[in-house]
């Protein structure tokens, strides 16, 4: 009887230890077929992410205020001591841009005037969705952020992300309420854009680093740096004429972009929803806009 | 026999709390710190409370917890889902595999095995995502991430001692 039972019990451990050892086996095969299944963009990965992200999108909201609030008052107290030197910074660059409002309000004015002789269709606005962002990329090998806004709120699947400075980057991957944000710094992030001076083509790309390099650049193209980059809208999935950034460095055939967003301080971002053909009129300044529709 | 339920309900609670807290923590390692370039270099805090547990507590870490603990940590971090998920898998194995060796060794021992188990999560990780990209990435931040988190190891083990003294009654120590 003893002995039947301490049979029972060796079998069994070592039953235990088989699955366990399986079970191993298994679980280190799952995370293989998850990383590929993920890499090929398949749906159900998807899906398991968004639904994941969409549930703890409000907790790490709430979570991440605070974390704002800090943040924004160590940047006030900063701002207290260049208080003086923000002041005259300011003044001389709002005389500056009181210029350029001028500038831009005659050509608009000069625009629509060639407008109405041509018979030509204005096109109506864009449409934005503002969201805040709720989770940072904590990975050495993405460049990604979480928002807080999802299907609900219009937003979809390859929509350009914009804040005040240029662009961010586009929507990776939505749920209803959250999304997340691939930076156009990430090595997968591929953006067709354009030299606003010389017209240029080229395609942005991600390499992870801080800046962006430009290939699949025409032969012999003249870039210098300085030169101003922005979404060409080709492939239909970007408005055309967002702002990128600048050229920052050519060397070795290898041309570095300098972006104007700051992804070290991204706090809300505008993804756009919707845009009939165009975006650029889009981005100056409401004074121009609104003297433009009348 | 309310009582009876209620108290099977505390136990049980306690018994998943070394999963539970892992996951709060990661999420919290998660939210934009808006300090310059931290982001990509936020030390693996999956990393520690799998290495922690596996150490301290692996019963109550097992291998089906780390691995979800990954994925978890790879969906909310944005890295390819299944990465994570495979390291942290690899180290609790590791770790509880070599169980009687961490038995009553000094802190600065374990905290030496630690740096070991981070660089080669780290080396692995980084051929992976290699691997899946195609291309060569640069391993710098890889690096500087490993440090970090070797670096935060001593802070993390003391929390989560704390966290352990607190949650777990004694008598779930027999257990």
């Amino acid at each position: 009887m003893n002995r039947r039972a301490e049979t029972v019990v060796k079998v069994e451990g070592s039953v235990r230890a088989l699955v366990h050892r399986f079970a191993l086996l298994f679980l280190i095969l799952a995370a293989f077929a998850i990383m590929l299944l993920g890499k090929a963009e398949t749906i159900v990965v998807e899906r398991v992410r968004s639904g994941v992200v969409d549930v703890v999108a409000p907790v790490m909201g709430a979570l991440s205020r605070p974390l704002a609030t800090v943040t924004a008052a160590a940047e006030r107290a900063e701002h207290f001591f260049t208080v003086y030197e923000d002041n005259a910074r300011l003044r001389e660059q709002n005389a500056r841009l009181l210029e350029w409002q001028n500038a831009a309000l005659a050509l608009a004015a000069e625009n629509s005037t060639f407008r109405k002789m041509l018979n030509y269709i204005p096109e109506t606005g864009a449409r934005f969705s503002a969201a805040r962002v709720i989770g940072d990329s904590g990975g050495v090998f993405v460049r990604s952020v979480l928002i807080n806004a999802g299907a609900d709120g219009g937003v979809q699947r390859g929509d350009a992300v914009i804040n005040g400075d240029g662009l961010i980057g586009r929507v990776a991957e939505t749920g209803r309420q959250a999304g997340r944000v691939l930076l156009v710094t990430d090595l997968n992030s591929r953006i067709p854009v354009v030299a606003e001076k010389s017209r240029i083509r080229a395609i942005l790309a991600g390499d992870n680093s801080r800046q962006p390099k430009l290939v699949f650049l025409p032969p012999n193209a003249q870039l210098e740096p300085g030169d101003r980059i922005v979404t060409s809208g080709h492939g239909g999935v970007f408005p055309a004429g967002l702002p990128v950034g600048r050229i920052g460095s050519i060397s070795d055939g290898t041309i570095r972009v300098d972006t104007f967003a700051d992804f070290d301080r991204l706090e809300y971002v505008r993804i756009v929803t919707e845009f009939p053909g165009e975006v650029a009129g889009q981005i100056v300044p409401s004074a121009v806009r609104s003297s433009s529709r009348r | 026999m309310i009582a009876a339920a209620l108290q099977r309900l505390d136990r049980s609670a306690r018994l998943i709390a070394p999963f539970t807290i892992s996951a709060m923590l990661v999420m919290i390692a998660a939210l934009p710190v808006q300090l310059p370039g931290y982001g990509q270099i936020a030390f693996n805090v999956g990393l520690i409370t799998v290495f922690y547990w596996a150490i301290y507590r692996p019963d109550l870490m097992p291998v089906l917890a780390a691995f979800l603990l990954g994925l978890w940590q790879d969906i909310l971090v944005g890295s390819p889902v299944g990465l994570n998920a495979l390291i942290l898998l690899l180290v609790n194995w590791a770790i509880v595999s070599q169980r009687t060796f961490f038995q009553g060794k000094s802190f600065g021992v374990i905290w030496f095995c630690f740096a070991i188990v981070t660089m080669a999560a780290a080396t692995i990780s980084w051929i992976l995502v290699c691997g899946l990209n195609a291309t060569l990435i640069d391993p710098l931040p890889g690096l500087f991430q490993a440090l970090l988190t070797i670096g935060a190891f001593p802070f993390m083990a003391w929390l989560l001692a704390r966290i352990q003294h607190a949650v777990l009654k004694p008598a779930d120590e027999d257990v």
